[in-house]
């Protein structure tokens, strides 16, 4: 009952999030050097020309009333034509999010796989050798940019011993995961490093919580307290930071998708600053952001979920 | 078990030379920042070459006793270019964070003080902020304002600002409600001279510490822009920029581009050597 309040509740908090993204988008837009007009038409337009297209994109209206006519573009799944590639922005965003969203899921549950086995070995074997190790080597991971580790892999191992394509993304879904191998490991180290950190602090935290000492005076196998007792609550905190570095892991796809030409959300938001098409700059931003919000829904009812007190 | 051990190691830490008792990750980071102002600071006296100076007979030169980090494609030497470099990077650590800073522990420290609707609002505006990817909304408004340096602090200030503004709101949130805040407002001081004079002194070390680590991020994320094209022009010997330069040539010249990388990781590691120690050093004071 609670549990399905707390759902509906943080659903309905969705509603200004996205109102506001919406508004920020706008504004971005609208303090755009030179107008969406004159980079349509080129220079040298005529006169006639201008106004028309001006009076087509509702330029010529009061800014209010631009703002009601962009939302309910939006609303209406209508964000404009590219002008570079004339084909409708909703459209790329069909085309390119997926992409993205694959890198960046194979990236999350990578980072996954590296931080929970390492962070337990780090937290049990605490101020030895092996938790120095493993956290030296994740604190030089974490200063690592992905541009420059992507660059490394990509000669290392895609040019070099040619275990990996050197850039695109195939055609099956086989291939998808071939090719995004490398560029989803570059984007997995850091986050796998806040997460090991993370993770390591509060495995250490619950270890000799009374709990856990009680489940071990019961006689449980010490597998089944780690798993059960240990890493549960100790997960609890590190989804909430795993949901907010979504925003990071995006962040880190748009320049990893640059690196290894992949041809995603990120790349094409790139080709369009460089092309100054204002339109899919704008779109991509905004499914980019509705992309986080959206993690952030779910990693609130993952969080509620492990900790019923979060809920309430 | 694990309460009593701090005590021991503390008890045989004092008993060594006062240069022991600093951490030894806050140690190895002030080596590192001290190098790298060091660098930053005097380039020419360090640096063997000019960083633009071509020269056509030593193109793309492997490492050598000459070049000790090899040349470029215009036949640059490497060594110098991210020796000078370092004058730059440093300088988008410090101009990518210090506005932010500056702005965000004013808005943060009213807010604080306020609460009710201010405290609202401002929450709303973090939770706006948040949504959006970092770097992509940095990446949005240079691509507004136009590639360059400048647009790039000011698209960094515009945006990270809110996040020392919600540290510094949390901490003077507590820090109002304890005695010395009343006695400041007893004693009639307006409520300016008690938010920045009493209550930001005591609430801005979080802040600091985040400041450090912040500057790992912006140098970070000022060479990835520099990489992209949208923050530092060439020829300017900037490390993203000299790694882009060296893109093409990884498989004939990887020095061109893995010397710029490694100075980054080394700068970035050591701010944030000296985030987590000072986080480290407060925390066992309290």
């Amino acid at each position: 009952m609670s549990m399905s309040l707390f759902f509906l509740r943080r659903l309905l908090q969705l509603i200004p999030t996205l109102a506001f993204i919406m508004v920020v988008v706008f504004v971005l837009v609208r303090l755009l050097p030179g107008d969406p007009t004159s980079a349509i038409l080129g220079d040298r337009a005529l006169d006639a020309d201008v106004a028309r297209i001006n009076h087509d994109l509702g330029l010529d209206r009061s800014i209010p009333v631009q703002f009601v006519l962009f939302l309910k573009s939006v609303v209406t799944g209508n964000l404009g034509n590219s002008i570079t590639l004339k084909l409708p922005v909703t459209t790329l965003i069909a085309q390119r999010l997926p992409v993205t969203v694959m890198l960046t899921l194979m990236a999350a549950l990578m980072a996954l796989v590296m931080a929970v086995p390492l962070a337990f070995v780090a937290a049990l074997r605490r101020d030895e050798a092996a938790d120095s190790a493993i956290r030296g080597a994740f604190q030089v991971g974490l200063s690592m940019p992905v541009f420059y580790l992507g660059l490394i892999l990509l000669t290392v191992f895609g040019a070099r011993l040619g275990w990996f394509p050197v850039g695109g993304y195939g055609d099956t879904f086989d291939q998808h995961l071939y090719h995004l191998f490398l560029p989803a490991f570059t984007l997995a180290l850091s986050l796998a490093a806040i997460l090991m950190r993370n993770l390591r602090a509060a495995i250490i935290g619950v270890v000799d919580a009374e709990y856990v000492v009680f489940a071990r005076s019961k006689g449980l196998m010490p597998g089944v307290i780690l798993l059960r007792h240990v890493l549960r609550s100790a997960l609890i905190s590190t989804v909430a930071l795993f949901g907010l570095s979504i925003g990071t892991l995006l962040g880190g796809a748009v320049i990893t998708e640059t690196v290894f030409a992949i041809p995603g959300a990120g790349r094409l938001m790139i080709d369009s600053i460089y092309g100054r098409d204002y339109p899919v700059v704008q779109g991509m931003t905004m499914a980019l952001a509705v992309i986080v919000s959206l993690t952030f829904f779910l990693t609130d009812v993952v969080q509620a979920w492990l900790d019923p007190r979060v809920a309430r | 078990m694990s309460l009593s051990e701090p005590v021991t190691r503390t008890e045989r830490r004092s008993l060594g030379r006062t240069l022991r008792q600093v951490p030894r990750p806050l140690a190895l980071g002030g080596v590192l920042i001290g190098l790298s102002l060091m660098l930053a600071a005097f380039p020419s006296t360090f640096a063997p070459y000019d960083p633009v100076a071509m020269d056509y007979n030593a193109l793309m030169h492997p490492p050598s006793l000459a070049h000790p980090m090899g040349t470029d494609n215009f036949g640059r030497d490497v060594l110098s270019r991210v020796i000078h470099a370092y004058t730059i990077d440093m300088q988008i650590a410090f101009f990518g964070t210090i506005f932010s800073f500056t702005f965000g522990i004013f808005i943060g420290a009213l807010v604080g003080y306020a609460g009710g609707l201010a405290d609202t609002i401002f929450g709303r505006i973090v939770d706006a902020v948040i949504t959006f990817p970092f770097l992509v909304l940095v990446i949005a408004i240079v691509s507004v304002l136009g590639p360059g340096l400048v647009n790039m602090y000011v698209a960094l200030a515009v945006v990270g600002w809110v996040f020392y503004a919600r540290i510094i709101a949390a901490e003077v949130k507590v820090q109002k409600r304890l005695d010395y805040a009343d006695a400041g407002r007893a004693m009639g001081y307006t409520p300016v001279r008690v938010i920045f004079r009493h209550l930001l002194p005591n609430a801005i070390t979080p802040a600091i510490v985040y400041l450090v680590t912040d500057m790992a991020l912006a140098i970070l994320l000022g060479s990835s822009l520099g990489y992209l094209g949208l923050g530092a022009q060439p020829p300017t010997a900037e490390w993203g920029v000299q790694i882009a330069d060296g893109k093409n040539f990884m498989t004939t010249g990887w020095w061109i581009s893995v010397f710029p990388g490694i100075a980054i990781v080394l700068t970035g590691l050591g701010f944030s050597l000296i985030g987590d120690g000072l986080a480290e050093v407060l925390r066992t004071r309290k």
